[in-house]
C-alpha cells in the first residue's frame, strides 16, 4: 500500500464480511421456513428482507471500500479526506442498524409499521428497497458524501484514468438509479415500472460497469498488463453491457401490464446481455496466458477469473434461458427466478468484492507474502455449495413450471409436496455455504498479518 | 478501434440508449390508464395496505416478489371474494395447516386489500399467467354432466380431486365416502354456511335443480 489513507477499505471490507455471514445465517432460517413456516420468531417476509437487505448493502459497502482503495492507487494521492470517508463508514453502519431494528419490530408487531408523512415508518414493503423513505435519504446523503470525497482526491491530481472514470461513472449512474425508487404511486404497474428501473438498471447496468472497471484493475494490478491494452477492452465491454442492458430492462416489461411492444424490445435486447459477459471472460483468460513470470498472489487471480467464468454463467446463461418472452411466459415468477438471482449475484457481485479483498488487503496490510490456502478453501466450500443450491432451485423451477404453469396445479400443493426434496437439500447445501463463509470472515480478520508459513 | 474511439462510443452509445428508453417511458406511461381499471380510493388504501404488512415478502404480483407463497396478479379471477376476507384476516381459521401468518388486519384493511387485489385482477398484463395448456388438453374427457358442471364453475380452483385442485377448501377425492348423501350436497351447494358453520365457501344458487342433483350426482361418485 503506498497511501495510508486506502486503509479505510478495511473498514468497509469488515463490514461487508460480517454481513455477508448475516445474510447467508438468516438464508438458512429461510430455506428452513419453506419446510416449516413457524420455525423462527420472525415470519418468512422478514428473514427474507433482511436476507436480501444484507445482500445490496454488504456489496455496496464492498464496493464503497474497493473505491476507496482504487482511487489513491489510481490518483496516486491520499484521499482528499479520511476524516470524511471515516465518518461516512460510521454514518453508514448507524443508518443500516437502525433499518435492521426497524424490520425485526416490525416482524414481531406488524401494526408499527405506521403511516408517517404519507411514507411507512419501518418497511417500504417493496421488494429489495424496503427501507423506509427516511433511510433512502441516508443512504443517498452517504452515496453523494462518498462520490464527493472520490471526486475531490482526483482533482488534486487529475489524473482521469480510464478504471477511475469507468468506475465513478457506474458508482454515478448506480447513484442515479436509486431515485426511481423513492416516490409512491398509486398504480401497481407504475409502482413495478419504476421499481425495475432501480432494480434491473443496477444489476445489468451500473453495477457492471462497476466490475468491469475493478476487473481491469485487478488484472493490472495482478499481471502488469498494458493499461492501455485493459481499457479499451473495458470500454468495449461496458459499451456493450449498456447498449444491450438499458433496453433490455423491457424483459421486465411483458405481464405487467405495460404495452405489448415490450416483448419486442425487451426479449431482443435482453438476449444480447451475454456477449459482453462473455467478452470479460475472454479478456481475464487472454490476459492472463499473456503474462510471462510467477505470479504472487495466485488466490487474487483466481477469484478475478472465477469471477469472471460465474458471472457470465449466473447472469449470462441462467439469464438467457429464460429472457424469451415466448419461455418467460411460462417461467415468469418461478423457483427458476430464485436460481438465476443466486447465481447471478453470486458469479458477479459476491465473487467480485471477495476478490477485490483477496487482491488488495495483503498490500493494504503491507504483507509481501500471505498464506492462501483459507482463500481456496473457502472459495470451493461456497462455489460447490452454490452451484448445488442453483441445481437444486433450479429442478424446482422445472417442476413447478411444468405442474403448475403447465398443468394447473395449485401453487401450495406443489411447494408442500412435488418440491419438498429439493428445499430439504437446499438447506443442506446452505450450511455447507456458511461453511465457506465462516472460512472467508475468519481470513479477511487474519489475512496478512503474520508472515506465511514456508512452503505455502 | 483506438482507445478514444471505443470511449467515445461507450459514452455517447449509453446516452443514446437512454434517451430511447425515457421516449418509450413517456409513450407507456401513456397508455397505462387505458390497460387498467379506474383507481379508487379503496384501490389506492388497498395497495398501502399490501405495502403496510409488506405482503411481497413472501408473495409474488405481476410475478415479482418473494416466490414463496401464491401469486396474487388474479387473485379475484378463481377466488370469491368472500373467502378471500375471511382467509387473510384468520387463514387458519380456515385451513388449519396454512403457512400464512394473523397478521392482524382490520376488517377494513381487508376491505381495501381485496378492492386493490380487484383491480390488480383486471389489469391488461397481456394474458399471463397462461390458462394451463396441459390441464385442458385433459379436461375435455369429462364423462357424467356433473363432472363438466364441476369444470364449468371452476371448483377445482378451491377443491382438489387425486392431487388436481386448489387447497382453499376441503379435499373432494372422498367426498362421496364422507357424506353419502345426494340431499345433503344440494343443501349445501346452495347455502354452505347453513351446514358448515362460518364455510368460506359461496352459495351456488344460480345453479337450477337439475344442476344441482347433476353434481351432487357427481360428488357421491368420489369415493
Ligand atoms: C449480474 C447480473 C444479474 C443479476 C445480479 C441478476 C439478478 C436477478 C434477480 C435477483 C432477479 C429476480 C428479481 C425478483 O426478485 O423479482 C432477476 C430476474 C431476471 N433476470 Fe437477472 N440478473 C442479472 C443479469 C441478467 C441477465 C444478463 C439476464 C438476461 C440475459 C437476466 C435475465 C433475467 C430475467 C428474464 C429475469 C426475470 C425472471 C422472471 O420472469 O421472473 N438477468 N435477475
Ligand atoms: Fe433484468
Amino acid at each position: 500500500m503506498k497511501y495510508q489513507s486506502q486503509k479505510i477499505a478495511l473498514n468497509f471490507y469488515t463490514a461487508a464480511v460480517v454481513l455477508f455471514l448475516v445474510q447467508v445465517l438468516v438464508g438458512i432460517i429461510a430455506a428452513l421456513q419453506f419446510m416449516w413456516p413457524d420455525f423462527f420468531v420472525l415470519n418468512f417476509n422478514t428473514i427474507r428482507t433482511l436476507h436480501i437487505n444484507a445482500l445490496v448493502v454488504w456489496l455496496l459497502m464492498g464496493m464503497m471500500g474497493a473505491t476507496y482503495y482504487v482511487v489513491p492507487e489510481e490518483s496516486e494521492t491520499e484521499l482528499w479526506s479520511l476524516p470524511l470517508a471515516q465518518l461516512q463508514f460510521w454514518a453508514t453502519v448507524l443508518a443500516v442498524t437502525l433499518v435492521v431494528v426497524g424490520y425485526i419490530v416490525m416482524g414481531i408487531f406488524p401494526q408499527a409499521n405506521m403511516e408517517i408523512f404519507g411514507t411507512l415508518l419501518l418497511n417500504e414493503g417493496r421488494e429489495y428497497i424496503e427501507a423506509p423513505r427516511w433511510a433512502d435519504i441516508l443512504i443517498v446523503v452517504s452515496v453523494l458524501l462518498f462520490l464527493f470525497n472520490c471526486f475531490m482526491t482526483i482533482m488534486k491530481t487529475k489524473k482521469f484514468t480510464a478504471v477511475q472514470g469507468v468506475l465513478l461513472g457506474g458508482l454515478t449512474f448506480l447513484a442515479l438509479m436509486y431515485l426511481p425508487g423513492m416516490f409512491y404511486t398509486k398504480s401497481m404497474v407504475k409502482d413495478q415500472y419504476w421499481w425495475w428501473w432501480v432494480v434491473h438498471l443496477w444489476v445489468e447496468g451500473s453495477w457492471e460497469l462497476i466490475a468491469a472497471a475493478l476487473l481491469a484493475f485487478m488484472l493490472h494490478k495482478l499481471l502488469g498488463t498494458d493499461v492501455k491494452v485493459l481499457a479499451k477492452w473495458m470500454y468495449i465491454e461496458v459499451g456493450l453491457v449498456m447498449f444491450t442492458g438499458i433496453l433490455g430492462l423491457g424483459h421486465h416489461y411483458y405481464w405487467i401490464g405495460t404495452p405489448a411492444y415490450w416483448l419486442w424490445v425487451g426479449g431482443i435486447f435482453s438476449s444480447l446481455e451475454p456477449i459482453p459477459l462473455l467478452l470479460m471472460v475472454w479478456d481475464a483468460f487472454r490476459t492472463t496466458r499473456e503474462t510471462r513470470g510467477v505470479v504472487s498472489n495466485r488466490i487474487g487471480l483466481y477469484l478475478t477469473v472465477s469471477h469472471a467464468i460465474f458471472n457470465f454463467v449466473g447472469a449470462g446463461l441462467w439469464g438467457v434461458i429464460h429472457t424469451l418472452p415466448q419461455v418467460n411466459k411460462w417461467t415468469h415468477g418461478t423457483q427458476l427466478t430464485t436460481a438465476h438471482g443466486h447465481l447471478a449475484f453470486y458469479g458477479a457481485y459476491v465473487l467480485l468484492i471477495v476478490a477485490m479483498i483477496y487482491v488488495t488487503v495483503p498490500s493494504i496490510r503491507g504483507a509481501k507474502e500471505f498464506n492462501q490456502s483459507k482463500g481456496y478453501q473457502s472459495f470451493w466450500w461456497m462455489t460447490i455449495s452454490m452451484v448445488f443450491i442453483v441445481v437444486t432451485i433450479t429442478a424446482a423451477g422445472m417442476v413447478q413450471t411444468y405442474l403448475e404453469r403447465l398443468f394447473g396445479l395449485d401453487y401450495v400443493s406443489v411447494k408442500a409436496n412435488y418440491n419438498l426434496w429439493f428445499w430439504i437439500f437446499r438447506a443442506i447445501f446452505g450450511v455447507g455455504f456458511l461453511v465457506g463463509v465462516l472460512i472467508l470472515v475468519v481470513d479477511v480478520l487474519t489475512l496478512g498479518k503474520k508472515p506465511a508459513a514456508s512452503g505455502s | 478501434m483506438s482507445n478514444n474511439a471505443a470511449k467515445h462510443l461507450f459514452i455517447w452509445g449509453s446516452l443514446l440508449c437512454f434517451v430511447i428508453l425515457i421516449v418509450l417511458t413517456v409513450d407507456t406511461m401513456g397508455k397505462l390508464d387505458s390497460r387498467a381499471p379506474e383507481i379508487t380510493a379503496e384501490v389506492d388504501a388497498g395497495k398501502k395496505v399490501w405495502h403496510k404488512y409488506d405482503c411481497i415478502g413472501c408473495h409474488t404480483i405481476l410475478g415479482n416478489g418473494s416466490y414463496f407463497a401464491p401469486d396474487m396478479t388474479k387473485a379475484t379471477v378463481r377466488k370469491p371474494k368472500g373467502y378471500l376476507k375471511k382467509f387473510i384476516m384468520n387463514p387458519r381459521a380456515i385451513r388449519p395447516n396454512a403457512a400464512m401468518p394473523v397478521l392482524g388486519l382490520s376488517e377494513k384493511e381487508a376491505n381495501d386489500l381485496i378492492a386493490f387485489l380487484d383491480w390488480m385482477s383486471k389489469v391488461d398484463t397481456n394474458n399471463w399467467p397462461p390458462p394451463p395448456i396441459l390441464a385442458q388438453a385433459a379436461a375435455g374427457k369429462a364423462a357424467s354432466a356433473g363432472q363438466v358442471l364441476f369444470q364449468q364453475h371452476d371448483c377445482a380452483a378451491c377443491h382438489q380431486i387425486k392431487g388436481i385442485g386448489g387447497v382453499a377448501g376441503p379435499d373432494l377425492t372422498n367426498a362421496g365416502s364422507k357424506q353419502p348423501d345426494p340431499d345433503w350436497h344440494i343443501a349445501h351447494l346452495k347455502n354452505p354456511e347453513s351446514l358448515v358453520p362460518d364455510s368460506a365457501m359461496p352459495a351456488f344458487n344460480e345453479l337450477s335443480d337439475q344442476e344441482l342433483r347433476d353434481l351432487a350426482e357427481y360428488l357421491v361418485t368420489l369415493k
